[in-house]
Parts: C-alpha cells; sequence; structure tokens
C-alpha cells in the first residue's frame, strides 16, 4: 500500500513538469509584466483581463506580477536587483529616467516610428511622446496624458460677492479678497506650499506662476536650478502676501490632500485647484452631499500666466533582458490603443466582469440604483467594494492618447459626466507637459537634502518666519546653492 | 577556613549523534524556526556589503571602500539626525517610563475595583490607535485656526491672544511630540509595572500597617521598593530599541520643521525616496550599519548594566 502510495505521489508530482515540458514545445510567446494596481487586480478581476488580453493576442501567455500600489516601487527595484527582470513594466518620470539613463529599457524609438499606433490617424499624443524623448531617444510609451490640476471656483461664492470669473492675477486677487471679506475665511488652500513631486507647483498655479522649484531645461539647452531664479523669489513673495492677508490658509502646510478636500466640501474656501477630468465630478458630488451647491467654474489660465503643468505620465517600458523586445513591442504596447477591443480592455476592462451592454439594473448604493436597457452601456459594480461603480480600468478615457477606430463605439459619451469632460477639455487645451530631468549621480547624491532645504525654506517664508531675502541667503549658508551648483553642472554636462 | 565541596560527578555525555537521534522528533520541530531564523536573520546580513560600495540596483556595485562612510560623517543632516535620534528616545524612554511608574502607583492605590479597570481600560487605548491617525488627530487639535481645540482653550481662559500653529514651530513641535508619545505609550507601559505590584507579598502591607505608616509611607516604602527593580530592567531592555525610531516622528513632521526633526531613520527614508533619482543603496546601508553598530554598543552597554543591577544579562 505504502509503495503504491509513493507510486502515487511521485506521478502527481512529475505530470505537471511533463505538461509544462509539453506546453514549452508550443510557439507560445511568453510576456511578464509588472505593474501596479492602475490595471485591476486580483479583487477586481484580473485574472478575466489576462484572459481576455490572451484571447484578443493567441500565441502569448501574459503573467501579470502585480505587488501592492504603495509597494510597487520597493518590489520592482527589488526585483530588478535580483536579476529577474520583467519583460515589460510601468515606471513612474523618475524611475524612467534614470533607468534609461542605465541603460535597462530598450530604445524603442525606431518601432514606435514605424507602429501602427502612430501611423494610425486616431493618435493625438505626439507632444507626450516627444516630452518622453531622453537625448532623442524614446524608452517608454504613455497610453495617456499624465494629468494635472486646474482651479476650480465654487459658483455660489462668485455670485454671493457679485463678481465674474477673473481673467487677470489683479482680478483673481480682487476675487480672493472678497471671498475673505464676505465669508470671514480663507479663500485657497492646499496640500502643502510646495508639492512633494513633479510637477512641484500644481496646487497654487496662480502664485507660482512662472517659478518652478526644480532642475528646468532653458531654450538654448542650458539647465538651471528653478529655485534659484528671480521667478521664484517673486513667487514666494506673492505666497507669503497672500499667506499673511488671509488670501491662503495657513495650515496648508500640514494639511493633506483629504484635509484640503475636506475643508473645500466643508465650504471652508472657495478656490481649489485640483485634478482635472474625474475630479471636477468628484467634488461636485461631494459638495452636494453637504447640501451645497456643486456648481464648480474651472478657471482658465489666467492673462499672461502660462499653463497648466501636464505631470509626466506614468510609462510602460521593455527592459533590456527581453528576448524579443520587438515582438512584444508589436503584441504589448502597438495594441494598447488598436481603437478596437484591446483598446476597450485597457480603457474599460472585460464585457460582464467591469462593464455590461446587457440590460439590467446596477446597484451603486441604494440612492443610486440604476436600470439599463439593452444596449446600454454601463459600468458595473465594483467587485470588491459593493455600492461603488468601476469607472475605468488602466487608460482614463478622458486622458486616452487616442480614439477609438471609426465605427468601433465609444463609450466615453455614456460613461463621462459632463462637468468632467469639461474640466478634461478645458485641462488639455491648456496645459503643457512637465519635463523629464535627466538621472546624474550628483542629483542621487544630493537632492534629497537638497529638497528638504528647499521646502523648508518655502515653508519659513509662506508662514513669514523669515523674508525672502533671508531665505535665499539660508540657502546659501545651509549648502543648498553648493549641492544645487553640482547637480546644474553635471545636468549640463550631458549637453 | 576554607570550605570543602562534594565534587560534581562527571556525567560522560553521549556523542550528539546519538543524542539527536533520541530527541528527533524536537529536532524536526526546530528545523523551521532554524530555517526562518536563517533565511530571515542571518542570510540578510550579507547585505552589509554593499555599505562598501556604491549600487543604484541597476548594473553592478561599484566598491567605494569608507567613502560612504566619510560621506556620511560630512553631512551635517546625518549629525542632526543622530543627535535627534538619542535626544528624542531617551527623553521619550524617561518621560514614559517615569510617568507609567506613577500612574501604576496611582492606579495601585484606588480602592473601586470598577474604576480602576475602567481607568486602566481609557489609559491603554491610545496604544491601539495607528501612528497615522494618532497623527491625523493631533494636528486636528492643535491646529491655529478655531478648529483647533487647544488653542481655542487658551485663548478661551486668555492665556493666548491668537492661535499658535505648534507642528510649524520646531520648539513647540518637540515639546508637543513627547507629549503625544506620553499620551499614547504610558498607559500600555503600566502593564508590567501593575503586573510587579499585584505581586508584592500583602503581609508587607500588613506589617507596614502595624508598625503604623499610612497610605503615602506604604507607597513610599515598600511599593515603590518593590518596583525598582522593574523600573531598572524596563529602562534597561528599552534602551537598546533607541535607534528604531521613525513612524512616530515621521507622520508629524511637515516642511518648517523636518530638518530639525529628523531622525536616522527618516533621513534615510527621504534619501531613499526623495532624490530625484534612484538613490544610492551602498550609502543607506552605510547608515543602517552605523544605527545596527550603536545599538549593538547600547546592548552590550546594557547587558552589562543588567549583569550589574540584576545578576543577569539580557542576552
Amino acid at each position: 500500500m505504502k509503495k503504491l502510495l509513493a507510486v502515487v505521489l511521485c506521478l502527481a508530482m512529475a505530470l505537471p513538469c511533463m505538461a509544462g515540458a509539453f506546453a514549452e514545445s508550443t510557439d507560445t510567446v511568453k510576456i511578464t509584466m509588472m505593474v501596479d494596481t492602475t490595471v485591476v487586480d486580483q479583487n477586481n478581476g484580473r485574472d478575466a483581463f489576462e484572459a481576455r488580453w490572451e484571447e484578443l493576442h493567441p500565441g502569448y501567455d501574459l503573467e501579470i506580477i502585480q505587488p501592492d500600489h504603495s509597494a510597487y516601487y520597493d518590489v520592482m527595484q527589488q526585483r530588478m536587483a535580483s536579476g529577474d527582470w520583467p519583460d515589460v513594466l510601468i515606471l513612474s518620470s523618475t524611475y524612467y529616467a534614470d533607468y534609461a539613463a542605465a541603460g535597462a529599457l530598450w530604445d524603442m524609438t525606431e518601432a514606435w516610428e514605424n507602429s501602427q499606433t502612430k501611423n494610425s490617424g486616431r493618435f493625438n499624443g505626439d507632444s507626450v511622446i516627444e516630452g518622453l524623448k531622453i537625448d532623442g531617444k524614446l524608452y517608454g510609451f504613455a497610453p495617456t496624458r499624465g494629468n494635472g490640476c486646474v482651479t476650480y471656483v465654487k459658483k455660489a461664492w462668485l455670485d454671493a460677492v457679485e463678481m465674474e470669473t477673473p481673467t487677470t492675477y489683479e482680478d483673481y486677487i480682487k476675487m480672493c479678497e472678497a471671498f475673505v471679506q464676505k465669508f470671514g475665511t480663507y479663500a485657497v488652500s492646499a496640500a502643502g506650499f510646495v508639492g512633494n513631486e513633479a510637477p512641484f507647483v500644481n496646487y497654487l498655479p496662480e502664485f507660482y506662476q512662472d517659478a518652478y522649484p526644480f532642475f528646468v531645461q532653458l531654450e538654448d539647452g542650458t539647465w538651471v536650478d528653478g529655485f534659484t531664479q528671480d521667478s521664484m523669489k517673486a513667487a514666494l513673495q506673492r505666497i507669503q502676501d497672500a499667506v499673511a492677508a488671509g488670501l491662503i490658509d495657513k495650515e496648508t502646510l500640514t494639511n493633506k490632500t483629504s484635509d484640503a478636500r475636506n475643508k473645500f466640501y466643508d465650504d471652508k474656501f472657495g478656490v481649489f485647484t485640483y485634478w482635472a477630468g474625474t475630479w471636477a465630478t468628484n467634488l461636485k458630488t461631494n459638495l452636494e452631499a453637504n447640501n451645497l451647491d456643486g456648481t464648480l467654474v474651472a478657471l482658465k489660465p489666467l492673462e499672461g500666466l502660462p499653463q497648466y503643468y501636464d505631470r509626466v505620465p506614468p510609462v510602460w517600458c521593455i527592459t533590456n533582458k527581453c528576448a524579443d523586445p520587438q515582438k512584444v513591442f508589436d503584441a504589448f504596447i502597438d495594441t494598447m490603443l488598436d481603437g478596437g477591443d484591446t483598446q476597450m480592455l485597457w480603457t474599460y476592462g472585460v464585457e460582464g466582469v467591469h462593464w455590461s451592454k446587457s440590460a439590467g439594473t446596477v446597484l451603486a448604493g441604494t440612492e443610486k440604483e440604476k436600470t439599463y436597457e439593452e444596449g446600454q452601456f454601463h459600468m458595473l459594480e465594483n467587485l470588491e467594494k459593493a455600492g461603488t461603480l468601476y469607472t475605468k480600468n488602466h487608460i482614463d478615457p478622458m486622458l486616452s492618447l487616442a480614439s477609438f477606430a471609426e465605427g468601433y463605439y465609444d463609450p466615453k459619451a455614456d460613461s463621462v459626466k459632463p462637468e468632467a469632460k469639461a474640466a478634461a477639455e478645458l485641462f488639455n487645451e491648456n496645459s503643457r507637459l512637465a519635463s523629464i530631468v535627466p538621472a546624474t549621480s550628483e542629483m542621487s547624491e544630493f537632492n534629497g537634502d537638497l529638497t528638504q532645504i528647499k521646502s523648508q525654506i518655502i515653508a519659513d517664508i509662506a508662514l513669514g518666519n523669515i523674508s525672502v531675502e533671508q531665505g535665499m541667503q539660508q540657502f546659501v549658508d545651509e549648502g543648498g546653492q553648493e549641492m544645487s551648483d553640482a547637480i546644474v553642472e553635471s545636468l549640463n554636462a550631458l549637453n | 577556613m576554607s570550605t570543602l565541596t562534594k565534587p560534581t560527578p562527571q556525567v560522560k555525555k553521549k556523542p550528539l549523534g546519538q543524542r539527536m537521534a533520541k530527541y528527533w522528533g524536537f529536532y524536526l520541530m526546530f528545523i523551521p524556526v532554524l530555517l526562518f531564523v536563517i533565511v530571515f536573520h542571518y542570510a540578510p546580513m550579507f547585505g552589509i556589503r554593499y555599505s562598501f560600495y556604491s549600487w543604484k540596483i541597476i548594473g553592478d556595485p561599484k566598491w567605494v571602500g569608507l567613502a560612504n562612510f566619510e560621506k556620511l560623517f560630512k553631512q551635517s543632516q546625518f549629525s542632526v539626525s543622530f543627535w535627534n535620534t538619542i535626544v528624542f528616545s531617551v527623553i521619550k524612554l524617561l518621560l514614559n517610563t517615569g510617568l507609567a511608574v506613577v500612574i501604576s502607583l496611582l492606579l495601585n492605590e484606588m480602592i473601586s475595583l470598577k474604576f480602576k479597570k475602567l481607568s486602566q481600560t481609557i489609559i491603554y487605548l491610545p496604544h491601539f490607535m495607528s501612528w497615522v491617525v494618532t497623527a491625523s488627530v493631533f494636528s486636528l487639535l492643535l491646529a491655529p485656526s478655531e478648529s483647533g481645540l487647544i488653542n481655542q482653550l487658551l485663548i478661551q481662559m486668555g492665556v493666548i491672544d491668537k492661535g499658535i500653529y505648534y507642528l510649524a514651530d520646531k520648539g513647540w513641535w518637540r515639546v508637543w511630540y513627547y507629549i503625544i508619545n506620553v499620551w499614547r505609550e504610558t498607559g500600555w507601559q503600566t502593564i508590567i509595572f501593575m503586573a510587579t505590584l499585584t505581586g508584592i507579598d500583602p503581609g508587607l502591607y500588613e506589617a507596614a500597617s502595624m508598625d503604623g505608616a499610612g497610605r503615602w509611607k506604604k507607597m513610599c516604602y515598600v511599593t515603590f521598593p518593590a518596583l525598582a527593580n522593574t523600573i531598572i530592567t524596563v529602562l534597561i531592555l528599552n534602551l537598546a530599541k533607541i535607534m528604531n525610531l521613525f513612524e512616530s516622528v515621521f507622520v508629524l513632521q511637515n516642511d518648517s520643521v523636518r530638518r530639525a526633526t529628523n531622525v536616522l531613520q527618516t533621513y534615510v527614508y527621504y534619501q531613499t525616496f526623495n532624490s530625484g533619482a534612484s538613490a544610492d543603496y551602498g550609502y543607506t546601508t552605510a547608515i543602517g550599519l552605523f544605527r545596527s553598530l550603536v545599538g549593538l554598543a547600547l546592548m552590550i552597554m546594557c547587558n552589562f548594566a543588567s549583569k550589574k543591577v540584576r545578576g543577569r544579562g539580557i542576552m
């Protein structure tokens, strides 16, 4: 009996190995893909996504490696350090520049030039792709814009002070002063006087204007540290004056994004610079949930001021350890925006799991129950969070860099709320892409300290603890200037 | 006069193989623990070698010798962070332990058992709040605006004219850091002292009563001496852990005070995730190694102190 059991166990272990051997003998190409939870995760129908992708790409076996969202870059770096690189992975702009400089990414410039996506006539993101080039070479592809923030003003507050939408900085300040006088509170609040990632200044664009606290490349190709420029001194003075006059909430320093949002929902202030697109709807519905008028006016950039910053989107890259990068590019990257079923999959997910056209009632909270007729597109209830609906998969339809092919059903009109569409369109028409700063040894050595020095000086100036001149002197005294010069020199040496 | 002691009979040990065969069940059960310790505690120690390299994950590590340590001691932020780690930890330790003793003594004096249990539960509770939630709650309480309860109370009492931005002021930040730590941790620390107090022989109190001692004298001459050994043990054990300071500081920091309040672990964090490029893991490993060496030195000192005080070491 024991011998029989041993034989059975041995066979049980051996059979899968044999099956593996047989499977390897077929022509299936395996693609290992590493991604954060911007693609539906295991609890939200990832297996269905994977199955559908493989169905649309016969001959390919997609293996998805998806760590927790917050641990993504930790796990990704551990994997890269171990030498077990995935074929394709998604990277933020910082890692993209760094890994490209280190020679870890496949140069897809030529593949992109010859790609179906670029030559489809539907692609509208040439400027985004240009912005991703490092030394004229493309190492990654973004199917969407990065998105950015626009300034929303509460219509009810504007009406209360009987003012029109401001178009100049002077009008904007007058409006803020009127709000302070009328409502006895501050007019503007944000999460931090300066952001902790590019584009840094997107929460207070009217005050920063053309100032930028990080490294920027001038038109002649020279790199400078934006923090040391005169435009930054002027911006810091504007911020200090506005905080002193009570126009900007001084708690901006310790606000988290959720704090700033909650204050806006609680009607503590009326001018809020926040994400374009879907957030326009979120802000509106949350205001209405507090019995407030949810109508928001999205401001165009004020006259004479630069456009809003469009942050560098996360990019899909093929690693240099991929056995056949051209094949992976063709199957994986070049089909993401194919204008058909694959684009639909990346944008909305899997039919029957994330969206449907079948007749039925969708439960998104008891008050939001909605019945759809046969053939009517609608998103389905979230598998993980009952009572909420899916809004998208990886590609935000409002940020997509390519439309669907002519004749293919585009659900955008049915799935996107008008205010979100309007805010997204205003942003797309009035934004510029934040630039990628190349990685250098000096950057990795000094920028951690340098960023802290800059942030502290900005905070101290904003709160009126020191003057702008004192702040700039502090920058020199604390070694900021020296570090800044070393980084600038290393960047210019790349030219 | 010399004392004659009876010689201990020599017991011949069986060979290791035979002993292992005899207790094979125990050894079998020990294997998973041994593997766990090797894989997760000892194997990662090989990473220490990176402190002598420059390494940014991609590409091969480049040998730099002691350059990382040289850089480390030249960085003003490193010395600020190191000093803060020591100061914050020691003051926190003394405050928490001291107040835990006082609270334990007071709890011990409570006559109503129900009230005592209620009080214990209330002071234990903050320990179970995450640091993120704790920081959010205190950010609200300490806000300079009208929503800040502390400022409003002080204004109502006429102590201050206008709200103070406590968390944005380097001096006030430290004061509130200690207060928040005491609020969150002191109650939990009383558990160990309460356990000691329940173990005190009631006969000692009866004897003290017969000698005419009141409650205060009983506390001074019976209770406190009984606690002394535990207090020293707690201090020694916690002293060995003082280099592990991160979360409590990290969640309360903001741009205005960050550079003045960094501790070694937050310094490593910002060097790793705030550099605008891949961090040099060689440098951050060097900081980690330095931290471990200081921790090891403290452990040895504590072990020595423990042997002196308790008659036995902690290692």
